[in-house]
């Protein structure tokens, strides 16, 4: 670990045993899927078969007349959406699109599209009623290529889509690209004018899926108060409550959202898909429903993230990267929202670079919406340039990580945007690589090569809510609404145990439901332990104010000479005059009553990320096998609470990264079915695809946070796509432009079959 | 003064420029004073009183949930981006 002036704490960096963890490894957590209320009946979807059709009638009457069925909705149970864009928690949201993904109305865009549902009293009948309901389609040719639906002759998605630029003004002619965004900045022409070195290459991306290993479940139960309790999965329960009361149409406070332990997410559990429809089978049916994806629904009609397509060049001049230029299309799936706009502020943000034109196009395509996924859009933009500037610095003769120390964006250095850097650590990640061991050590042995990239990603802040309350006997409850995905009940208690001079022990944190606590965004763009953390500091001090108020009247002594420190308040003229915390707390009903702590707030300060990664590989020249032989991550964690969790989501993020670059892909017959919905034949990377991922971490702390917190978990994802393909290249003396580089690629690529 | 960067798409609207000075001490007299360079300008980023949610604001580089009417110091620098959403 690299250490920049940290103070030193007495829990934050420790690492201790996260509190649900006996719970999960002896299988006694409750999952989405676990939960049984009584009269429980079973949902499932009637899904299209087609990419693109339109739905000429819905026949439910043979399903509906089955013993057993309780009850079938279809999207004319759904309440009228308007055409209206709302803020929904992290991002925005059509009502109406949301609405028509949940359940097509008058056309399947992708297959797998939702298009009816039934409820019955066994989950076998259910799936059988699914093929008794009979759906009359009008089949339409498929768009599935991010190029070929931006050719003005495409089929289109919706013909009343228009483009929708920066400034609101549509396009004069329908089209499938939904928006455009453009940064600019310098005289990129002028600069490649006067370059030493211009190179110009075109890369491509699969759209690809999280994977989480839980697949999406929902169970509702409409009450007869006419109340809506919901049982899910989810990366914010607060943001479920908020699209069921917009989708439905139901006030919030009449939907009560509990969310269960959660299998992962990686941003695929922000969307709501079953949630509505399981609420409407229930209040049809009179029955708590329960539906659960099974693995094929999941990758066919869950939210993966964008194929892409990247247009980049590039210019150096004395050793500078002095312009970008780049066109980024991304596949936003069947309705916009793709994170091409992500993806070109993150593109060069590792680098200072004065000159720059990127212009980025999201893209509809006859495949399922797109959901965020772990820096969504990031991936594919740093594979393309990071690639390309790899082979352009190879032609300099120049080391790839001294190029990047010489080129390091730093603390002011101006983004895509026009936005200044606060304090960042891009520059410390690529001196930790330059200083680690694995890249001092030797590249030695045929089909080895050995590769490095760098990639950013701006982490969020948004709203958190938290109560503290102070037990007699010491002890203490955090109460927080933000779902635990990456340890956060045990990141959040070392932050208040931080505060509050106590040990994490004396802490016991819970995940509570939408009625239990104020509003919280999701658990995503990795703000959770920075903004929740943020939120518990807060509530920490109410207390330490409270105790302070409780102790002078117990010690006789006037507030303005008592001090709190550590876990206890003292006079701070006589130190001998001092009382401590449990001792406070035990008298707290004689006080004033209990001792709560509260903070709600909308985070500022935030802290981007950075990263930078070392990939040694082999390939195997006979079947195109890449095996990757050793891995470094090292990143800019700001301080990092609990190093062993950080260690975690950089080992995650590598590992998803990897499969991203070496074998994941969404695999689409020229219809438009998709041929590879089940983990046998999409192929992500297990433990022995993988050697022991080193981690680097590198603490430059976040001035914007009292201890110095910046979001981890999505960064490392970003940077291993290009690692990998810079590898492979130097293995092979062959540069891939396409991913994964699966052995197929590979043996077809380097032989020209 | 607060200081503005135009988005390159947006700059059309104000002769290519790229950032802009106004007098003003809150997001919507801003977004008012630009309004007057170019009429309409405010009712292409503003809809039901707050900025069109496809869009955000940096203030001084950092996004955040802002009202219109929030006080601005004196030299903050603000930015127009599209909003983005994390995994």
């Amino acid at each position: 670990m690299t250490t920049v002036d940290r103070p030193s704490y007495k829990v934050i960096g420790t690492r201790p045993i996260r509190p649900d963890g006996v719970e999960k490894v002896t299988g006694q957590a409750q999952y989405g899927a676990d939960i049984r209320p009584p009269g429980l009946v079973y949902g499932r979807i009637v899904r299209s078969p087609h990419a693109h059709a339109r739905i000429l009638s819905i026949d439910t009457s043979e399903a509906e007349a089955m013993p057993g069925v309780l009850a079938v909705v279809t999207s004319r149970d759904l309440p009228t959406a308007a055409d209206k864009v709302e803020e929904l928690g992290e991002t925005a949201v059509n009502l109406r699109e949301l609405s028509e993904n949940i359940l097509a109305h008058d056309k399947a865009l992708y297959h797998g599209h939702a298009v009816a549902a039934v409820a019955a009293t066994s989950s076998q009948i259910a799936a059988e009623a699914v093929t008794r309901v009979k759906v009359t389609y009008e089949v339409l040719p498929p768009v599935l290529d991010v190029r070929d639906a931006m050719r003005p002759d495409a089929p289109l998605l919706n013909e009343n889509r228009h483009t929708k630029a920066m400034d609101g003004s549509l396009s004069e002619k329908p089209s499938n690209i939904a928006s455009v965004v453009q940064f600019k900045g310098g005289d990129v022409e002028a600069a490649f004018a006067a370059a030493d070195h211009v190179l110009e290459r075109e890369y491509s991306t699969s759209m690809v899926h999280q994977g989480y290993i839980e697949p999406h479940n929902s169970t509702a139960n409409w009450n007869s108060d006419g109340t809506l309790t919901i049982w899910t999965s989810t990366q914010g329960s607060f943001v479920v409550r908020a699209q069921v009361a917009q989708v439905l149409k139901l006030p919030v406070s009449r939907v009560r959202v509990i969310p269960m332990e959660i299998g992962g997410g990686f941003g695929g559990k922000i969307p709501i898909y079953l949630d509505p429809v399981a609420a409407l089978l229930s209040k049809k049916s009179g029955r708590p429903v329960q539906i659960t994806m099974n693995r094929t629904e999941v990758f066919q009609a869950s939210g993966p993230t964008s194929g892409t397509h990247i247009k980049v060049k590039a210019g150096i001049k004395d050793g500078k990267l002095t312009a970008v230029q780049a066109t980024l299309s991304y596949e936003a799936g069947a309705y916009p929202g793709s994170p091409v706009g992500a993806g070109c502020m993150c593109m060069i943000s590792p680098y200072n670079v004065e000159n720059f034109d990127l212009t980025g196009y999201d893209v509809v395509v006859n495949k399922p919406k797109t959901s965020a996924y772990r820096a969504p859009g990031a991936p594919a933009a740093s594979f393309a340039i990071e690639s390309l500037l790899d082979e352009l610095v190879k032609r300099t003769g120049s080391d790839p990580l001294e190029f990047r120390l010489s080129n390091s964006s730093r603390e002011n250095t101006t983004m895509v945007t026009g936005v200044p850097f606060p304090r960042i650590g891009a520059e410390e990640t690529v001196r930790a690589a330059l200083d680690s061991p694995h890249y001092k050590s030797p590249m030695e042995g045929p089909n080895r090569g050995r590769g490095v990239a760098s990639g950013f990603w701006f982490n969020a802040g948004l709203q958190s809510s938290v109560a503290v309350s102070v037990n007699p006997d010491g002890t203490v409850n955090l109460i927080q609404g933000s779902i635990d995905i990456g340890g956060t009940r045990a990141s959040l208690s070392m932050q208040l145990a931080e505060t509050l001079g106590i040990g994490y022990d004396d802490i016991r944190a819970t995940v509570v439901d939408t009625d239990s606590v104020g509003h919280n965004d999701v658990t995503g763009g990795s703000r959770t332990t920075f903004a929740s953390g943020l939120a518990v500091h807060e509530a920490g001090l109410d207390i330490q104010r409270q105790m302070v108020q409780r102790a002078s009247a117990l010690l006789n002594v006037p507030e303005d000479n008592l001090e709190y420190v550590g876990a206890e308040v003292r006079s701070k003229s006589d130190p001998s005059k001092r009382i401590s915390f449990t001792e406070i707390a035990s008298k707290s009903g004689q006080t004033g009553g209990p001792i709560v702590g509260k903070a709600s707030l909308s985070a500022r300060g935030v802290g981007a990320a950075f990263g930078t990664h070392i990939a040694d590989v082999e390939v195997d020249p006979g079947t195109g096998k890449v095996t990757v032989l050793r891995y470094t991550a090292v990143q800019d964690v700001g301080t990092a609470i609990h190093p062993a969790y950080v260690e975690g989501q950089i080992h995650g993020g590598v590992a998803q990264g990897v499969g991203w670059a070496i074998n994941e892909e969404y695999y689409y017959d020229e219809q438009g079915h998709l041929l590879n919905s089940s983990f046998l034949d999409y192929r992500m990377p297990t433990t022995l695809d993988l050697p022991m991922i080193e981690t680097v971490l590198v603490e430059v702390p976040n001035p914007g946070h009292p201890y110095g917190v910046r979001g981890v978990g999505e960064v490392p994802i970003v940077p291993p796509l290009a690692a990998i393909a810079n590898a492979v290249a130097d293995a092979t003396g062959h540069r891939f432009t396409v991913l994964p580089l699966s052995p197929r690629r590979i043996v077809e690529e380097l032989y020209g079959l | 003064m607060v200081v503005i960067i135009i988005p390159a798409l947006m700059r059309p609207y104000f002769d290519g420029a790229n950032r802009l000075e106004v007098e003003a001490s809150t997001l919507d007299a801003v977004l008012r004073a630009l309004d007057d360079r170019s009429p309409g300008f405010y009712e292409r980023l503003v809809e039901d009183g707050r900025v069109r949610p496809e869009l955000a604001i940096a203030v001084n580089g950092e996004v955040y949930q802002m009202a219109l009417h929030e006080r601005l110091a004196p030299g903050t620098q603000l930015t127009i981006v599209p909003a983005i959403g994390g995994g």
